[in-house]
């Protein structure tokens, strides 16, 4: 009859590769994770394409600094990166992918609010922080704002609550004509400048919406030259908004008509240069305004940035550079790579970063609440400093991000609480 | 009251539009003559088409800069020329007589290929041309004031059309071009080079592509992705006017561009796809565009 117990062989044995086991299996759950990667998803083809290319130089730059001085929690910062096409297709595929196959754990990027929205929404679904960078439409953080996504940047309800002053006194209400780039963005802009203007006794003409990649304003330009306005307002970005103004002056409207554009930025300007001559515009950075101001980080960003890319960084590249920052203190702060942890500490998280003191990340609905900066362009001729392409503009005003953000009260936001 | 206001605009808006479709109509004019005269005269489905626009426009960029605007639009088609013929005698002479999907598959391969080539020289940013002041200024024509470069662009676009035209049907070489398609032995037989017929038919179609690149780009300004934006328009105005079609190709731009630039009156939004609908209906009344596919051979 056969022992049912094992011998002394089989025991010694067992024992060893029992205990093997088990050590082998508590090195694995203890072994500290070396490396932990994100997604960069961003234009690098489409009308946005130069923001998108700004701002990878940024990510990159902070990552090599993170990496340089030990990591996040120690573990090094690996990147893996999608060109959107500015297109939220792609966008979505693209983050869906570096979520799923490389295992990324915060996705950040987006130049657009089209992008953005639909980026949100996904990261909501797979419970994945986003951080948006560059998305100025309000819904991003209104309409479809999502617990899993913050997003620094301006918004359209800011710029036109900042720029409502400066637009009165130096334009006046008389008839306003609005080409506007058709799709969230642009209507978000639209409604909040009108929202803004209307009341104050300002007349919108005409708005003429443009399909985002338009290579030729001139059917809009022709409305606008026939209406005779006192303000030609173009709510276009990137590559479009260069075509839309250079073409404005060709046809005459830059010589006998106020400019506006609500938002712009270094490579936009650089795109249009004495074209964009006394144009009042927002943005919420401006390399130069800071340097000169002597905000310390700003000073040793911009010097890093020019360093390594021989030119000062765009507004959407400070954001870009600021987001990996504050995303990786979060996540030091949580001491955990748990989204929800993270979430939790970065819910009304004070801090500074390039810009004044005391900015912070709305606890209900994740918008970070900074200045906004209302600026006019200098012309070609006025400029100084070895980057006058990029020394663009002067700034007129700096609103508290508080006076001109929506309260909770106007938002539709409905955050989620998990 | 208000109807009459919206009547009274649109009228005011009418002529200035009109003219704006004009101008487009034959920017879109330039692009399709090179596609149609390639595919009419060789067979051959180019959708390399647009890379030579692109090559033509940062050509024409840099020699710009450094010489001004008449220089770069004189270097920008010899070199589309000079790339055609290449081009032509590595790869493209191979696929003469294949069927259309290997050629719409080595063109498209080329496309790509200097797009991304093109990219990494010159990086994904918008460029802008530097244009002489006077052609800066916009002339008053009455009723409208209109960008003076726009106008002296469509003009050239015509003496290009004309200077086209006679080439192929004036000249002893358009000649041999002609009845080379037609009955390209025979031709042989009595002596013609139909082999370098098509080359130099190629490389036309390049040079023109690649002049209408310099041309147009200080209007719509230069990225990498600008020869496909141009490309798609340009075959549906040939499809229109008729494939391998001469004026099927003037009259297809034209549609197009009054087409879009009307639309945008009503609704801008819809100007891209007015188009599509557009060569649509075409298609459905005559499968074989407004102009037939051979009106060129026919002379």
């Amino acid at each position: 009859m056969k022992s049912a117990h094992p011998t002394r062989g089989q025991f010694i044995g067992g024992t060893v590769a029992g205990a093997a086991a088990t050590l082998a299996s508590i090195n694995v759950i203890a072994a500290p994770q070396k490396e932990v990667v994100i997604g960069l998803d961003v234009p690098l083809t489409g009308p946005y394409s130069d923001q998108g290319t700004d701002q990878v130089r940024a990510y990159k730059l902070a990552i090599d600094e993170i990496n340089a001085h030990g990591g996040v929690m120690g573990m090094q910062l690996k990147y893996t990166i999608g060109d959107d096409q500015t297109k939220p297709g792609p966008a979505v595929d693209n983050a869906t992918r570096m979520i799923d196959r490389d295992g990324a754990i915060m996705i950040t990027g987006g130049s657009s609010t089209g992008t953005a929205v639909a980026v949100s929404g996904l990261c909501q679904q797979k419970k994945t922080i986003f951080m948006a960078t560059l998305t100025h439409g309000d819904e991003t953080t209104n309409q479809s704002c999502h617990y899993h996504t913050f997003r620094r940047y301006n918004n359209a309800h800011m710029s036109a609550r900042a720029m409502a002053q400066t637009l009165l006194s130096k334009y006046g209400t008389g008839r306003w004509f609005h080409i506007t780039a058709d799709y969230t963005w642009g209507h978000s802009v639209y409604d909040n400048l009108v929202a803004v203007l209307e009341p104050k006794g300002a007349k919108t003409i005409k708005n003429v919406l443009m399909p985002l990649g338009t290579a030729d304003f001139a059917p809009a330009l022709q409305q606008a030259q026939a209406a005779h306005p006192d303000v030609l307002v173009i709510t276009e970005f990137g590559k479009d908004m260069v075509n839309a103004l250079n073409q404005a002056a060709q046809f005459g409207l830059t010589k006998t008509t106020k400019i506006l554009v609500p938002l712009a930025d270094e490579y936009m300007a650089k795109g249009t240069g004495d074209n964009f001559a006394n144009v009042v515009t927002t943005a919420p950075f401006y390399w130069k305004y800071y340097v000169d101001k002597g905000q310390p980080n700003a000073r040793k960003f911009v010097a890093a940035f020019i360093k390594r890319y021989g030119v000062p960084p765009s507004n959407g590249a400070e954001t870009a550079y600021t987001n990996i920052y504050q995303w990786k203190d979060g996540i030091e702060r949580a001491g955990s790579l748990d989204p929800a942890k993270f979430i939790a500490k970065m819910e009304g998280y004070k801090f500074t970063a390039t810009k004044e003191p005391g900015e912070y990340w709305r606890t209900w609905d994740h918008q970070g609440v900074n200045s906004c900066l209302v600026m006019e362009g200098v012309p070609m001729s006025e400029r100084t400093g070895d980057f006058p392409a990029f020394a663009f503009a002067k700034v007129l005003e700096v609103h508290n991000g508080e006076s001109v953000s929506i309260p909770q009260s106007e938002s539709k936001c409905k955050i989620e609480t998990a | 009251m208000s109807g009459d206001t919206t009547i009274d605009a649109f009228l005011s808006q009418l002529p200035g539009t009109l003219l704006d479709g004009l101008i487009r109509g034959l920017a879109y004019v330039g692009i399709a003559l090179g596609l149609t005269i390639v595919f009419g005269m060789l067979r051959l489905v180019n959708f390399a088409h647009g890379a030579f626009y692109l090559i033509g426009a940062y050509v024409g960029l840099v020699v710009s800069d450094r010489l001004g605007l008449v220089a770069g639009l004189v270097v920008a088609p010899i070199a589309v020329a000079i790339f055609a013929i290449v081009i032509d005698y590595a790869l493209l002479r191979r696929f003469y007589d294949r069927n259309p999907t290997s050629q719409i598959l080595i063109t498209f391969g080329i496309a790509l290929v200097v797009q991304e080539a093109l990219r990494l020289i010159f990086t994904g940013t918008t460029r802008s041309y530097i244009v002489p002041g006077w052609l800066q200024t916009s002339l008053n024509l009455g009723f409208t004031q209109y960008p003076t470069y726009r106008i002296v662009f469509a003009i050239g676009i015509v003496i290009l059309v004309c200077v086209v035209w006679f080439f192929i049907e004036r000249t002893n070489y358009g000649l041999i071009v002609r009845a080379g398609i037609r009955d390209r032995i025979m031709v042989q037989l009595l002596g013609g080079n139909v082999r370098q017929a098509s080359t130099v038919i190629f490389a036309l179609g390049g040079a023109i592509a690649g002049l209408v690149g310099a041309g147009a780009s200080p209007i719509y300004s230069v990225d990498p992705n600008t020869g496909f934006n141009f490309l798609v328009p340009s075959f549906v105005v040939i499809v229109i006017g008729g494939l391998g079609s001469f004026w099927g190709a003037v009259v297809g731009g034209l549609l197009v561009g009054e087409l879009q630039s009307l639309t945008t009156l009503i609704s801008a939004p819809a100007s891209d796809i007015v188009i599509y609908v557009a060569m649509a209906l075409v298609l459905l009344v005559r499968p074989s565009g407004l102009f037939g596919e051979s009106e060129i051979i026919r002379g």
